[in-house]
């Protein structure tokens, strides 16, 4: 199929070329934009990621993503030397981290486990309510969690000697990791256990008939969900320097729901386009609109856009994208070139 | 013949909805290798009965045996592993796949190892399987074609090819020339007719030109239960088929 792989190509080409500017950015770029724009929308982008791939490859809408990030989070945040306060466990980053994402991918299968039966709204619902119990759970816990305080000072480990922390640094290590788990998604989307999965959001009861079980691929992609979130969690915990229910609250929640569908849960990368706009309206609404009230500019933004657009900024290119396509098949090659040829010149077949 | 077991059996499989019996006490033997045409009005029951044969529902009771085996509570799954295979009225594809990939999906359901991370290679033979099986059903032009953008008939070749595609031992097909045109007629029994023997195929169709050429055995339903058990040609002429075939129908 040559249009196949031209489309292949062209769209490896728009990859490797945002990614050249994305490694650019930060030589550009004021260290403002660098690290409160770029780099939090990139850690809180990877748990939007996790999102989106539930949503559109298995049609599973879930609000517990920040709940499998906060597990990520808070187990650092009560392992490793340094934070405060104290914990007895004085685990190295270079364990705690590991161990942070299998609890995280754990705690995402248990979550699958639970809402495996459900569907749509109360999918919806049942992750809600997780979501909410977690916020809670964290608050209420003092002993371990030290409740509304949280813990502070996790400064995150040294790479080569140099702190993660260094503004240049973490935006690298932040967009590796980023571009490694976008990669991840694209390529399972396209794995036997992927397509089981878009096999079961487009038809459950063939796939099972064909021979699949299907509540075990739909905890699976949990667990998957779970792997992605929870290093974006480790990531937010460090870029946050710690962690407090905040982090986990429904707030948050929600603000990771508006990145994925501003971004568009047509295809992953709509969760870190989504996380850019978000992270600019949500820094930058304070200064443009009454202080007070800058939740009500992200509203009108994210209402404007929704209703542009339903499927999200990625749905608008698609879109764009066919329009363009539609326009050169009507006048191909030569005859593009001299317009006024356009009208009279039939098109080839 | 009578000393191997059936392919299928149902023994007093009754199913219901709330008040309405939608399969009413209705036992039914298939032999292996047979070729058995189930016919009825609408809202006889064929398609709960199917429906109950591969799991979708379980029957409110009775039993159900495949080559002598109890598979009355299995889920649909594992009953597809087991060798069942079936179609469906109304295509219930994959839409956002591409034909290769809903094959290869139904090649690779039923065997082991089936939870796979990686993507299957080009030279995968299970790849190589979906792709024989979308040549049969002529569908190769089309391997990289989305369902969406399918034609009803293409629609309804690849839903077959898709129960095809697990090599299964005992196939059900519902009403495969649904919607067909014409011309795509001939082509459909044609595929029929080619089945390799040591298949069992139970098939419901209402169109006669496709149904008695392939029958073995007509079972007629009217009501959730069965009428008449008969061979196609005594069938055909049967005053109380087209009493409830034609009288009801038409």
């Amino acid at each position: 199929m040559s249009t196949g792989n031209a489309l292949r190509s062209s769209s490896a080409l728009v990859t490797v070329s945002v990614l050249a500017v994305l490694v650019a950015l930060p030589f550009v770029l004021t260290e403002f934009w660098t690290t409160n724009i770029l780099v939090r929308a990139m850690v809180y982008g990877i748990v939007a990621l996790s999102l989106t791939f539930l949503a559109y490859y298995g049609g599973l809408l879930s609000l517990a993503q920040m709940v499998v990030a906060g597990v990520a989070g808070y187990t650092i945040a009560v392992s490793v030397p340094g934070a405060i306060p104290e914990n007895s466990l004085q685990i190295p980053y270079s364990l705690a981290i590991p161990l942070a994402v299998v609890l995280a991918t754990v705690s995402g299968l248990l979550i699958g486990a639970i809402a495996v039966r459900t569907r749509e709204i109360y999918l919806l619902m049942i992750t809600l309510a997780i979501a909410v119990s977690f916020y809670f759970f964290v608050q209420a816990n003092v002993e371990y969690l030290n409740g509304y305080e949280g813990i502070r000072n996790v400064l995150g480990p040294d790479i080569f000697g140099v702190p993660l922390r260094t503004p240049y640094v973490f935006y690298f290590v932040a967009l590796a990791t980023s571009f490694a788990l976008y990669a991840l998604v694209l390529y399972v989307s396209g794995s036997q256990f992927g397509l089981v999965l878009q096999g079961i959001r487009d038809n459950p009861r063939r796939l099972s008939a064909l021979g699949y079980n299907v509540a075990h691929h739909r905890i699976a992609a949990f667990g998957v969900a779970g792997f992605i979130a929870g290093i974006g969690g480790v990531l937010i915990t460090i870029y946050n320097i710690g962690i407090s229910p905040g982090t986990v609250s429904t707030h948050s929640t929600i603000s990771i729901l508006i990145m994925s569908v501003i971004g568009g849960l047509g295809h992953p990368i709509g969760a870190f386009i989504g996380a850019v706009i978000f992270t600019i309206i949500d820094t930058f609404a304070a200064d443009l609109y009454d202080r007070d009230r800058f939740n009500t500019l992200i509203g009108v933004v994210f209402l404007a856009i929704v209703v542009a657009s339903p499927d999200g900024v990625t749905g608008l290119a698609k879109r764009a994208g066919d329009l363009l396509r539609g326009l050169r098949l009507i006048a191909p090659g030569a005859v593009a070139a001299d317009p006024t040829l356009q009208a009279n010149v039939p098109s080839k077949d | 013949m009578t000393s191997r077991l059936p392919a299928i059996e149902l023994s007093k499989v009754s199913r219901r909805f709330g008040a309405l019996k939608a399969v009413d006490d209705v036992t039914l033997s298939v032999a292996e290798g047979e070729r058995r045409v189930i016919l009825g009005p609408n809202g006889a029951g064929k398609t709960t009965l199917f429906n109950v044969v591969c799991g979708d529902y379980a029957p409110t009771s009775g039993r159900i045996a495949f080559f002598g085996q109890d598979i009355t509570a299995l889920p649909p799954y594992a009953r597809a592993r087991r060798g069942i295979g079936r179609t469906y009225q109304n295509s219930l594809l994959f839409n956002g796949l591409d034909v290769l990939e809903n094959l290869y999906l139904a090649v690779r359901g039923v065997k082991p190892r089936r939870f796979s991370f990686l993507r299957p290679s080009r030279d995968d033979p299970h790849v190589k399987a979906a792709r024989d099986i979308a040549d049969r059903m002529r569908l190769s032009h089309k391997l990289h074609v989305t369902v969406d953008d399918l034609s009803h008939g293409q629609r309804r070749q690849l839903e077959v090819g898709m129960a095809l595609a697990s090599d299964p031992k005992l196939l059900m097909l519902d009403e495969p020339a649904a919607g067909l045109s014409p011309g795509d007629r001939p082509e459909l029994l044609r595929l029929l007719r080619e089945l390799p023997r040591s298949l069992t195929l139970i098939l419901i169709e209402h169109d006669m030109d496709i149904a008695l050429p392939v029958a073995d055995l007509v079972t007629l339903m009217k009501d959730g239960s069965v009428v008449i058990e008969s061979t196609p040609d005594k069938v055909e002429h049967d005053p109380a088929v087209q009493a409830i075939y034609l009288g009801e129908a038409v």
